[in-house]
């Protein structure tokens, strides 16, 4: 059976007012989740499951924009772009063309949420009560924008895609997910999502590898050996955790992300390229293009002040030229102090004047251990012999 | 204080403050509702104006914070160095809170009672108070 599936990215409004799946623009779809972006996730379990065509179509522009290096591409499917206006009617014309190619079945699911289903139930379910539209529901009741329409059907396809897939033309029986379902309707529900796959409560698996229980790490990391992470943690590819920094309580710290000295990260994820500044406390938040959603505050705000939060250069050649002029400022400074600061060495402990009284006699003899003849002194014959003697002194 | 609070007007709303910050026995809140953008020049504005009041025996204390001043705080470690109340009001009464009780209640009476009194004796020791 030929099944195909059509991807749709955006196109929120018939969710009602409210929902903005998206940040700083960027569709929740297209950032990473331990390590792999929630699209490419979706993509390769709709390969699983053997569906053989995918079509992603997305109101977003995401090739142009400030931060286009930070969004994933997927080369490999086939991508279209349509505005607000002409979205819908780029589902219905991918589900036509899907028609004509031969497929019988199609799979038409908005990212969204995102839906661990059973596909193959699934379409069994839409098989065995022969209906042109099948609608995937959760628990409650409520749809989870997945449908599965027979090819042949195509009025109900141009019915459902008119309605922005809130309505059918006819009723049918709905299946039921009882795998996990995430909205994704906001930076909070991403941080469930990160969360839950750190906690194994979803399918979803860090990328990367288990450098101790619960300490996920990518390629090319770097943890400064004077910071903590704590378990459960996922430290994602070119990341990187500088001195005294502490990672804990299922923080997330998407690739190319850094946290600068002394700054504590606490229950919280980092977005791709997000830069956090020297010595702070980021708790409960969603951090990322410059933008911190505190979690508990329910509040997205906006720091211009590079100190606190800004980006990592996007492109390589950017991160290359930051490094090497850090480099060539930094060498300077070292070699002055070195020349001309003065140094901060300790000098060495002076040991104490032996006092002169017979109490002081008897402490110095203890304290250089003066061989003595007695049976007691050949039974404690290194220092601590002296503490025991005049510990409670 | 004003919406940003970047740089230049975290200095400018320095040099306003100052006269109260140095007055003996500061007694100082600031209402934060119409701050929407705060930075490291900000908070530091902030630290100074307590470390001012402090050494002139005196307080400052924060209230009405905005969702994005409070980020902010939490942020950098700085919210738990002050007191930090719902309400202005809410902050300026809490000045009152530690007095001995035989002038206590010179503050707990309505303004208008307090406007038609002679000088509440706990004013004698010349600590201001100004809501900014």
């Amino acid at each position: 059976m030929d099944v195909r599936a059509i991807v749709l990215i955006g196109g929120a409004a018939g969710d009602g007012p409210g929902v903005a799946e998206n940040i700083a623009g960027i569709p929740l779809a297209y950032l990473d989740v331990l390590g792999v972006s929630v699209i490419e996730r979706v993509q390769r379990r709709l390969q699983r499951f053997g569906v053989s065509c995918t079509t992603i179509i997305s109101d977003s522009p995401c090739d142009g924009g400030p931060f286009a290096h930070a969004v994933p591409s997927l080369p490999s499917l086939p991508h279209v772009h349509a505005e607000t206006e002409q979205f819908w009617q780029a589902a219905e014309e991918t589900f036509l063309k899907y028609a004509e190619d031969g497929a019988d079945l199609v799979l038409a699911l908005r990212v969204g949420p995102y839906v661990e289903a059973d596909y193959e139930a699934l379409i069994q379910h839409h098989l065995d009560h022969r209906c042109a539209v099948t609608m995937a529901v959760d628990g409650e009741f409520q749809s989870l924008g997945l449908f599965v329409l027979s090819a042949s059907a195509r009025n109900d396809a141009a019915a459902l895609f008119k309605n922005r897939m809130t309505r059918m033309r006819r009723d049918c029986a709905p299946f039921f997910v009882k795998g996990y379902c995430n909205r994704l309707r906001s930076s909070a529900d991403l941080r469930k999502l990160a969360l839950d796959g750190l906690l194994a409560r979803n399918e979803i698996r860090p990328q990367g590898t288990e450098l101790k229980p619960g300490v996920w790490v990518g390629a090319a990391a770097r943890i400064h050996r004077k910071a903590r992470v704590i378990a459960p943690a996922f430290i994602g590819a070119h990341a990187k955790v500088r001195a005294s920094v502490l990672i804990t309580r299922g923080t997330v710290l998407e690739h190319h992300a850094e946290v600068d000295c002394g700054t504590v990260v606490e229950n919280s994820s980092l977005l791709p390229f997000a830069r956090v500044g020297a010595g702070l406390d980021v708790m409960h938040s969603v951090v990322g293009f410059r933008r911190l959603a505190h979690l508990r505050q329910n509040v997205e705000v906006e720091i211009s002040d590079e100190k606190f939060v800004g980006m990592v250069p996007l492109t390589a050649v950017s991160r290359l030229a930051g490094s090497t002029a850090a480099l060539f400022a930094f060498l300077p400074m070292q070699i002055y102090r070195g020349l001309f600061a003065s140094s901060q060495r300790n000098s060495a402990a002076k040991i104490p004047e032996c006092p002169e009284d017979a109490t002081g006699a008897a402490l110095k003899a203890s304290v250089l251990e003066v061989p003595a003849t007695g049976a007691e002194s050949s039974e404690f014959p290194s220092n601590l012999a002296v503490a025991r003697r005049y510990g409670d002194e | 204080m004003p919406e940003k609070m970047n740089l230049k007007q975290a200095r400018k709303f320095l040099k306003e403050v100052e006269p109260f910050l140095i007055s003996d026995r500061p007694q100082v809140v600031f209402d934060m509702s119409q701050v929407r953008h705060i930075d490291a020049a900000g908070v530091d504005v902030l630290l100074r104006c307590m470390r001012e009041a402090m050494k002139h025996d005196g307080d400052l204390k924060l209230a009405s914070l905005s969702p994005q001043a409070a980020v902010v705080l939490e942020l950098t470690r700085a919210g738990r160095l002050f007191e930090i109340y719902e309400t202005s009001t809410a902050a300026a009464k809490s000045f009152s809170c530690f007095l001995p009780n035989a002038i206590r209640h010179l503050y707990e009476q309505p303004l208008d009672s307090l406007l038609q009194m002679p000088a509440p004796e706990a004013h004698s020791d010349g600590s201001a108070g100004l809501a900014a």
